[in-house]
């Protein structure tokens, strides 16, 4: 405890070294910086004050003293002694500021009234009334604005509401539709399987006469069926070779070439299997470019995921390991240094290698690695996307292999997202001339009698051109109900959006907003995604995922893969407009976009009356002496 | 399936995007000089002084071999040697070949390193007693005066320096004691032999051939080593041969710009400073410095390295043995006899310089980022700061700021106003920084290109046209630094005539000074490369960077008419460098290992001069979580040098974008510094009067305290605080040792601890461990401003901590805080006592 005691704090007065300061810090007016709404609370009491936060008491010589004594800073709300102080300046004609006690007397003019300044070394005019003028004409503009987004978002809404009740009669209507036509569909069917009954009938009849004749054949076709067989199998590993086999390294190809043109299965079997046909590349000696084996395992690991089970992966990827290992340590055999390890240097120009170890640290295709400025010299930033992106993957299969599977993996990933969002893409095509109309329904349920009328089922052979008739009123059915079907679950997804508390978002649906930014084109489409398209290039910045901070921000996620960053997304600020427009597009993080969307849809009747409000609280504070002309 | 497929290359990428190209750089067995020296037997050095004399003030001789060499061999031609003394107990050694025997090119020594005003304080030495070594027959020894107490012996057969202290003989520091010392002589290249060195597909010509050397280097009653940076590993150095050490690379000096260094490797990264300190538990110290800017390898040697070879020393065993070897250049050495640490890095700075003064704002807090974007960018986070109240002092602008990567130029699009976007900040109080490097586009539309490049002023490649190699800009060319005449044009080139939309508020940061070349061997320039007279970038490479920022620094002196203080922030850095500016420890990652290895780093560095110096604030590469970016800032507020940076691919991580809470734990620890500035600045006026480091190891302010030898978790900052970070994630405790007899006060809480002991604290969130020693004044501004401009006339807060005498002392030095008007006295400086 003694201990504890000595542990003493002392405050020195700076007079001694810069004397004009310190004792003039404290101002005149004891209660300065004091809200309207707090002077009662250091008015009132008697001479001695609590700080708020209940910690202490002051007495009243102590307030406004340039010595802080109360942690929260109730005793200095007029200087800069406590940091946790705020110093509120009036600015009549203009709008009160609450500032941090930070800024008292520190030489800048923070509040237009000028109270923030009065240690006499800074001069800060009154600036109150003219700033106040700017502040409040910008503020009257914007209370029109809104005053009339408030209209026009009420027509909004209204004819989103005319529009819902249509979307979900329109689905009520559809469903009975499919009802009907489902029932047909199933009666069709049960005629056409009755009608193949009848043919099967017919053909065992046939089969049996002929039975005799083919049994004598039997025995001399047993030697031809293992040939096909063979033939079979064969044909299945060409084709899978032919997908896996697209990209056009070298090396790659030749092994494949062996695969075709080898008469014997077995030799097929062993190079097919994914460890022998890597391990082979990479042993092979004539093998030059390090990035073939990598790309292969990356193709690979392509063609196992669609059907792989656990062990393919592992074993793909001790295959990657394997491959890393015999790169990066040349110690397990290490050859001649220089042999071992050129490899990488070797067959690059030296521009082509500065390139790629300057995109290390910048992640950026090498292709751009010249700076922005240099597209006329740069012609690969035209190029279509295909040939870019496929430079990109050799370049980076040839230094990176990290950054190679990645990117791989990544347009993978990208185009499966792709698959599902054209699937979605049906409901937004809405020049569909409208089919609630009846009339193909009556048409189908016609012909239907008709058939009913006409068929004889017992009729024996089955009259062909009837049966015939039947399949494809039975086909033409069917995929009417699946069109059906699809337009219903899309309606039904549809309806499932938030379109907002009022529905005050129902006009986005459907709608894309395109903004151009330098030589980026930015496309917003609510309730789908966001992409930025470069020439032919789109990136998807994100696919719609909801709405944020109350109704105020649209959020996009998942969107395209970012080098050593976090997949592409994109917020978009809803802004009271009279215009759907998108007005700013930025990229405050790598791959983090924020947009600002101006609507009406966001222009709600309690903010205007806010505003309103502190217009009027703004004229009220007119100074005297000042006339606004 | 598909999907875990995909999971699991993903997590397979992301290892190796995150790994270090060990085998894109040279290890010793691949760099052919190392590899030999490393095989070099103790006692295979024949050399013998001969023709021992006082010449010059010096003491003189010639090494020649003892034993005539086989006749096949080129002749050994005799080395010079000579022995110079200089006041306060240094010792200077150099040897170098005859130039009276004509040797094929002159062997380089580094300008411009040593203080012009050292030879001034040479001791003329008048004569050198001899005396016998007993048991030694051919033992004669050359004794010269050092100083009070000690003495420089050089002992002729085999050949040794060593310098002792008088009283029982003890020996201080020793070299080729263990007649290790080699020195391959240019020669002319005989018709078979073939020079040339490959790697990885570079070609070195090495047209003047083999010309390494290497010899031992003992310290004696010592514990540990330290300095040598710049490595990313321990303060106090491990050994890297002999019983107990499996296989290390030696540490490598050798300036490179690697991509993401890894936290604990000898090998050589940004900067080089040949400069080694012992420290042992007599409390002593000593010191030994190489100046030799070519590629070193120095290996720290394990106790009983050479039991094998039975060479016989003075039996100690506190000794410590090291091992150094260099490509090219000569001997020139220095010994400092110490005998406290403080002593040794006086020593150290009487020959290289004193650290510069800095500006008062550049002691502040720092916000950089790879890239702020645009004006409006710029605005939005000059703002943000405000908004959420929080200090800051200076912007920084990375390369994009630039149109297309040529320095001093505005990208017109981004920065169309860069004089009002300057001036908006200065009306704050605050600077901003930008980006100049030493790769100049070659573009003939640059006009600094052209000039450049009609002048002749390139590093030039080995067949003698204007080296080209590839960094940020695409194909570039490097000034030839080197010459004098050359940098003065370049530092003709920040002044506001020639940088257009400087201002005065502006100052400088030197990136990729290694240089950096990202098509080289290494990632840097080839060794065959061509400076001012025929000098290879062998023989000079440590240094070019040193050059850089000499000549940056001296342009922003220029600029004020040698009025302002500039403000330089390297990568690349050389003994000396401490004169020009501050360094950072380059590239780093977010990640806790990071964290830990920042304090070692910058301990080394502070220990040989570079006291002005941190490690980027949330690591460089990678995101780091909340905490450890939280943990980063209340560390990285007792860094000299205090700047939060991060690379281009990374999240925002500006301190008020992780949630209120965090916002308030990131303002608390930045407004620690800001209240600290008084006690930093006067902390670096000390380093600038004493080269005694702001931040400093332990056992510099406790040197017979054992147990905070090998400390480096914790740091001295000054003689008053203690400061210990938080290295993992979710720490609820600390081991904190507090060193001494007297008494530690929390700094938050005021609870006092015991010294003498390690104390286990319960840890929060809110701060990290952070003491001050009983018996210490630490001046403080308690009152918080947007930047420390606002601060000049805020009072001051004295924290009194007294000694169990019921005392106290402690400093304050203040003045205008940016011209050089201190140096005709218009500063005050106070010790109070008692």
């Amino acid at each position: 405890m003694r201990v504890h005691s000595i542990f003493i704090l002392l405050v020195f007065s700076i007079a001694l070294f810069l004397p004009s300061s310190s004792s003039s810090s404290a101002p005149k007016d004891t209660f300065l910086g004091i809200s309207p709404q707090d002077e009662k609370y250091y008015k009132s009491s008697s001479d001695s004050i609590s700080c708020k936060d209940g910690s202490k008491k002051f007495s009243k010589s102590q307030l406004n003293d340039d010595f802080c004594d109360c942690p929260d800073g109730t005793d200095e709300p007029g200087t800069s002694a406590c940091p946790a102080a705020k110093f509120y300046c009036k600015n009549a004609g203009h709008i009160p500021q609450s500032l941090f006690s930070s800024r008292v007397n520190d030489g800048i003019c923070d509040c237009c009234d000028g109270s923030d300044e009065y240690n006499g070394k800074g001069k800060c005019p009154n600036t109150c009334w003219e700033d106040g003028k700017v502040a409040r004409d910008k503020l009257v503009k914007k209370i029109a604005t809104y005053k009339e987004g408030a209209t026009l978002r009420k027509v909004e809404i209204e004819k989103a509401k005319l529009a819902i009740a249509k979307d979900t009669a329109k689905l009520t209507k559809l469903k009975n539709e499919e009802k009907i036509l489902k029932g047909r569909v199933i009666e069709l069917k049960e005629l056409k399987e009755q009608i193949e009954k009848a043919e099967e009938k017919v053909r065992l009849q046939k089969e049996k006469e002929e039975k005799e004749k083919r049994e004598a054949e039997e025995a001399s076709k047993e030697k031809g069926k293992a040939d096909e067989e063979g033939k079979v199998e064969n044909g299945e590993v060409e084709e899978e070779s032919s997908t896996e086999n697209e990209p056009t390294e070298g090396k790659h190809d030749d092994i494949i070439g062996n695969v075709e043109d080898s008469s014997s299965n077995e030799a097929v079997k062993v190079e097919h299997s994914d460890a022998g046909l890597a391990a082979e590349v990479e042993n092979d000696p004539s093998s030059k470019r390090e990035g073939a084996p990598v790309s292969m395992v990356e193709e690979h690991v392509l063609e196992n995921t669609a059907s792989s089970t656990h062990t393919d992966v592992s074993s793909v990827a001790t295959e990657i390991d394997h491959d890393d290992g015999s790169k990066i340590s040349p110690d397990g055999d290490r050859k001649p240094e220089s042999e071992a390890s050129s490899e990488i240097s070797d067959g690059l120009s030296r521009e082509e290698l500065g390139r790629i170890v300057a995109s290390r640290w910048t992640g950026e295709s090498t292709e751009n690695q010249g700076g922005k400025k240099d597209h006329a010299d740069d012609s690969h930033e035209e190029m279509p996307k295909d040939t870019h992106d496929e430079q990109y993957d050799h370049y980076a299969s040839d230094t990176n292999e990290g950054t190679g599977k990645y990117n791989y993996i990544d347009d993978e990933l990208g185009e499966g997202y792709e698959e599902e969002s054209y699937d979605d893409t049906t409901p937004y095509n809405y020049d569909e001339p409208d089919l609630s109309d009846t009339s193909w329904l009556e048409k189908i349920q016609q012909t239907f009698r008709n058939i009913l009328e006409t068929f004889n089922l017992f009729q024996t052979p089955v009259n062909i051109s009837e049966a015939a008739g039947v399949r494809k009123e039975f086909d033409e059915s069917s995929a009417k109900l699946s069109k059906l079907q699809s337009r219903i679950s899309s309606l039904t997804k549809k309806l499932n959006h938030d379109f907002g508390p009022e529905k005050e978002f129902y006009a986005f649906y459907g709608h894309c907003f395109e903004i151009k930014q330098n030589k980026y084109v930015y496309k917003v489409c609510p309730y789908k995604e966001a992409s930025q398209e470069e020439g032919y290039t789109t990136t998807r910045l994100g696919s719609w995922d909801k709405f944020e901070d109350s109704y105020r921000v649209m959020v996009f996620s998942n969107g395209d893969g970012c080098w050593n960053g976090p997949d592409r997304s994109m917020k978009v600020k809803l802004r009271c407009g009279l215009k759907n427009e998108i007005t700013n597009v930025d990229e405050p993080s790598r791959c983090e976009y924020v947009a600002s969307l101006s609507t009406p849809a966001v222009c709600v009747e309690d903010k205007l009356k806010e505003l309103q409000h502190k217009l009027d609280m703004m004229n009220q504070e007119q100074p005297r002496g000042h006339d606004e002309l | 399936m598909k999907r875990i497929a995909f999971f699991f290359l993903l997590f397979l990428a992301s290892q190796t995007v995150h790994s270090w190209k060990k085998d894109e750089f040279r290890a010793c067995d691949q760099t052919p000089f190392c590899k030999r020296a490393r095989f070099r037997k103790p006692g295979s050095c024949t050399l013998i002084a001969t023709d021992v004399s006082i010449s010059d003030g010096d003491l003189t001789a010639k090494l020649v071999p003892k034993a005539q060499q086989d006749h096949d061999q080129d002749p050994i031609k005799p080395l010079t040697l000579s022995v110079s003394v200089y006041q306060d107990g240094i010792l200077r050694l150099k040897i170098d070949e005859d130039p009276s025997l004509d040797p094929p090119k002159k062997r380089f020594q580094v300008p411009d390193v040593i203080l012009p005003e050292f030879e001034s304080k040479k001791l003329w030495l008048q004569s050198a007693s001899t005396e016998k070594l007993d048991g030694n027959i051919a033992g004669l020894s050359s004794v010269v005066y050092l100083s009070d107490g000690y003495e420089a012996v050089l002992r002729h057969d085999p050949f040794e320096v060593y310098v002792r202290e008088k009283a029982g003989n003890r020996r201080v520091v020793s070299l080729n004691s263990h007649g290790l010392f080699d020195f391959e002589q240019l020669r002319v290249k005989k018709e078979d032999e073939d020079w040339e060195e490959r790697f990885r597909g570079h070609t070195d010509t090495r047209p003047y051939g083999p010309q390494s050397i290497s010899f031992d280097v003992s310290f004696y009653e010592s514990d540990f080593v330290y300095g040598i940076p710049e490595h990313a590993s321990s303060f106090a150095l491990k050994p890297t041969r002999g019983p107990g050490v499996e296989e290390s690379e030696p540490y490598r000096l050798f300036n490179l710009d690697v991509f993401e260094y890894v936290h604990d490797s000898p090998f050589g990264i940004y900067g080089s400073i040949p400069f080694m300190v012992s420290h042992g538990k007599s409390g002593k110290s000593s010191g030994f410095f190489w100046l030799n800017a070519a590629e070193m390898q120095i290996d720290v040697l394990a106790k009983g390295w050479d039991a094998e070879d039975g060479i016989l020393m003075p039996i100690d065993q506190n000794r410590i043995d090291t091992f150094w070897m260099t490509e090219a250049g000569i001997v020139d050495t220095f010994f400092f006899i110490g005998p406290g640490p403080k002593d040794v890095v006086k020593q150290y700075m009487s020959v290289t310089g004193l650290p510069a003064m800095p500006q008062l704002f550049s002691t502040a807090y720092h916000q950089c980022r790879w890239n702020y974007r645009d004006e409006e960018d710029v605005e939005n986070v000059d703002s943000k700061f405000d908004e959420h109240d929080i200090p800051y002092d200076v912007l920084w602008l990375d390369i994009e700021h630039t149109d297309g990567k040529r320095y001093f130029t505005w990208d017109k699009l981004l920065f169309p106003h860069p004089e009002e976007m300057q001036r908006k900040l200065a009306a704050k109080g605050r600077h901003m920084v930008t980006i100049v490097d030493p790769h100049i586009k070659r573009d003939d539309s640059f006009d600094l290109h052209k000039d450049a490049s009609q002048r002749g002023y390139y590093v030039k490649d080995a067949t003698g046209k204007d080296f080209d190699g590839w960094c940020w800009p695409g194909s570039s060319s490097y000034p030839d630094v080197l010459n004098p005449e050359i940098r003065s044009w370049w530092s003709e080139k920040f002044s506001y005539k020639n940088y257009v939309g400087s201002t005065p508020s502006l100052y400088i940061w030197n990136d990729m000074n290694e240089p950096s070349v990202f098509n080289g061997p290494e990632v840097t320039m080839p060794r065959d490369v061509l400076h001012l007279g025929g000098v290879e970038h062998r023989e000079l490479h440590n240094a070019y960077g040193y050059y850089f920022h000499m000549a940056t620094a001296d342009g922003l002196v220029k600029r004020g008419d040698g009025k302002d203080r500039p403000f330089v922030l390297s990568r690349a850095f050389f003994a000396g460098s401490q004169r020009y500016g501050a360094v950072w420890t380059g590239d780093n990652s977010a990640d806790w290992d990071h964290l830990r290895v920042s304090v070692p780093m910058i301990l080394s560095l502070g220990l040989t001069g570079m006291s002005f110096s941190g490690a980027d604030v949330g690591g460089f590469f990678g995101n780091p979580e909340p905490e450890l970016l939280v943990r980063w800032y209340q560390l990285g507020a007792y860094y000299p040098f205090f700047r939060g940076h991060a690379h281009h691919d990374t999240k925002r991580r500006e301190p008020w974008l992780f949630g209120e809470r965090n916002t308030a734990l990131m303002r608390d620890a930045i407004r620690i510094r800001y209240t600290l500035l008084p006690y930093f600045y006067t902390l670096f006026r000390e380093a600038n009067v004493t080269g005694v480091p702001v931040v400093r190891p332990l056992w510099m302010e406790f040197p017979s305290d054992e147990a905070a030898f090998s400390n480096d978790e914790a740091f001295m900052v000054g003689n008053s605080l203690l400061v210990q970070g938080i290295y993992e994630t979710r720490a609820k405790h600390a081991s904190v040792y507090l060193p001494g007899k007297e008494s530690w006060y929390d700094l938050r809480t005021g609870t006092a601890y015991k010294g003498g002991k390690t104390h286990k604290l319960e840890v929060s969130e809110e701060s990290i461990p952070a003491f001050q020693r009983a018996g210490t004044i630490v001046p403080r501004k308690d009152r918080f401003r947007r930047s420390s401009t606002q601060m000049m006339h805020d009072p001051f807060t004295l924290v009194i901590a007294l000694n169990t005498f019921q005392e106290a002392e402690g400093e304050l030095y203040l003045d205008d805080g940016k011209s050089f008007d201190f140096k005709q006295g218009a500063y005050i400086h106070r010790c109070e006592g008692r």
